[in-house]
């Protein structure tokens, strides 16, 4: 599903984010990266979804090098790939249901169609009955299953998440964990970069370290 | 490289991409919403959005104005031209018969409408009348006058009055042929500049209604800025996030033409009664112009077409800027 190649990422002509990065990752697999923060987790996200380029090798995401797609393609490229950001990036003008439903929007999807996978979306993450809240109504637990529930609500094959559980207590962060993993178990694609090693190594799935942008141990799941 | 050339691969049950036909009627779909939406927005801050309109519409009006003006000027000149004639000159020698006989060949020339023989003694008789002279010229023993034959000439352009005069003054018993047409000539100069000037300026406010649109969307682009960031992170394109702010500055364009349309109304009734009064001292009925349907539209046309590109400049403008964080 997601190959990199040799891959460095370099900001201002000088500072490495990321260098030489080689792994891949399988369709259906779930992945924790891990490593302090500044250790190039979020760098690598982006690289997935392509909002940046790398400045050496290639990024393959289901078999293309998606540095090569053109401008215009990027935007149909991002359609298939569930983000989950650590600030949940929710619009506060709007209710839960139209913050879940903005993907269908931007995909054109027929109204009634939309309306029924918010719904089940929302049902998925346990807010069914919140969907005429506003974001700010909600706790930050609530506010991170709506980002999760936009994110899956277009069901796509590659879920990314960025510290999902960054300012969650330990109870909270294995809720939000363990949607990640039911959506795993029906064939997602899960990346998750996490810091909480005390929770991720709990979980035992497949762990890429980075440290200073390079890739220091690959565990496989125990 | 189609715009499927990334797709990743389908999974399960998922449903392949939307057909023509539906992909259509989201379109059309989106359209609609974001049509309703950005009319919303508008009347969500109406002092704000009435003020964008009023400086649209006092750019759009001294044009407009100028316009008008010079459209009256351009009938008025139309109507000159309808009372250009030529005088003919006849040679002292010619008597009544012969001059007779010549107004006769004149009138079937081609080129001429009509015809008005004037007798020497009937152009006597006009002077003394005009100046007033009667006494003096009574004394003299011969009519120094000649006959002469006013013109109309079928064709009332300069060129082809010209024309027409060159070809009279080559008959026998023409004396001289006299067209004044120099006043003439320089209306239509006049008129000339002024429609350049109006076009100048029409150019200038245009970019000025351009700017203020312009203006105006920066600012909603700035403070929905997070929206775009975050519509762009999930995958909506550039058409998609322009959209909403190409229908907010046409529906400025619209809102500035329609009062610049209400304010050339009340212009034109404030200045009639003195317009009037002007053109009836000079002996002249005289109407102020209005735009008509055809003129109502083309305003109102291109006021939301200026609404609309000055949205998608400023716009396209910032979306390169925005970059999703």
């Amino acid at each position: 599903m997601i190959v990199f190649e040799h891959v460095g990422k370099r900001y201002g002509g000088r500072f490495d984010a990321l260098a030489n990065l080689d792994f891949r990752v399988e369709r259906g697999e779930m992945v924790f990266l891990t490593g302090h923060s500044g250790a190039g987790k979020s760098s690598l996200l982006r690289l997935i979804m392509r909002l940046e380029r790398p400045t050496r090798g290639r990024v393959l995401v289901a078999g293309h090098d998606i540095a090569r797609l053109h401008a215009s393609q990027v935007p149909f490229y991002r359609r298939q790939i569930g983000v989950v950001f650590q600030d949940h990036q929710l619009l506060l003008d709007r209710s839960i249901y139209h913050n879940v439903a903005l993907p269908l929007e931007i995909r054109g999807v027929e109204p009634r169609e939309a309306a029924r996978r918010v719904r089940a979306a929302l049902g998925k993450v346990g807010l069914l009955h919140r969907e005429k809240a506003l974001p700010i109504e909600l706790s930050g637990g609530e506010q991170q299953r709506v980002g999760i529930a936009r994110a899956v609500v277009n069901k796509p094959s590659l879920l990314l998440a960025d510290e999902p559980t960054g300012n969650l207590d330990p109870q909270l962060s294995a809720d939000i964990m363990a949607l990640f993993e039911d959506f795993n178990r029906i064939g997602t694609t899960v990346v998750i970069a996490s810091h909480d090693l005390a929770l991720i190594t709990r979980l035992r799935h497949r762990m890429l370290r980075l440290r200073d942008g390079r890739l220091v141990a690959d565990e496989e799941a125990a | 490289m189609s715009r499927d050339a990334a797709r990743l691969p389908p999974r399960g049950a998922r449903s392949q991409g939307p057909r023509t036909g539906s992909r259509l009627r989201a379109w059309g779909r989106h359209h609609r919403a974001m049509c309703l939406d950005s009319a919303r927005r508008l009347f969500k801050h109406p002092v704000g959005s009435l003020l964008t309109m009023l400086a649209i519409a006092i750019a759009l009006v001294l044009p407009a104005a100028l316009w008008l003006t010079l459209d009256s000027a351009r009938l008025l000149d139309a109507e000159l031209e309808e009372s250009a004639t030529l005088t003919v000159y006849l040679a002292h020698q010619v008597n009544e018969a012969q001059a007779g006989r010549i107004d006769e060949a004149i009138g079937a020339h081609e080129g001429v409408a009509r015809t008005r023989l004037i007798t020497a003694a009937e152009g006597m008789a006009e002077f003394q009348q005009a100046l007033g002279l009667a006494d003096a010229l009574g004394r003299l023993d011969d009519n120094p006058l000649p006959a002469s034959v006013v013109v109309t000439p079928l064709d009332p352009t300069p060129e082809a009055v010209r024309e027409l005069a060159e070809s009279l003054q080559e008959m026998t018993g023409v004396d001289e042929v006299r067209l004044d047409l120099a006043w003439l000539e320089r209306l239509r100069h006049l008129a000339e500049l002024g429609s350049r000037v109006a076009l100048a300026l029409g150019v200038l406010f245009g970019l000025g209604v351009l700017l203020v649109v312009g203006n105006t969307i920066r600012l909603a682009v700035e403070s929905r800025r997070r929206e775009i960031e975050v519509v762009m992170l999930i995958g909506a394109t550039h058409a998609f996030v322009r959209r909403p702010f190409l229908y907010s500055g046409a529906w400025y364009g619209l809102g500035g033409g329609l009062l610049a349309w209400g304010l050339l109304g009340l212009g034109s009734e404030w200045l009639a009664a003195p317009v009037s009064a002007l053109a009836a001292s000079y002996g002249a009925t005289f109407r102020l112009p209005q735009l008509g349907v055809a003129g109502s539209a083309t305003l109102l046309i291109c006021s939301t077409l200026l609404g609309w590109l000055g949205a998608w400049i400023a716009v396209s403008r910032h979306l390169a800027e925005v970059r999703p964080r």
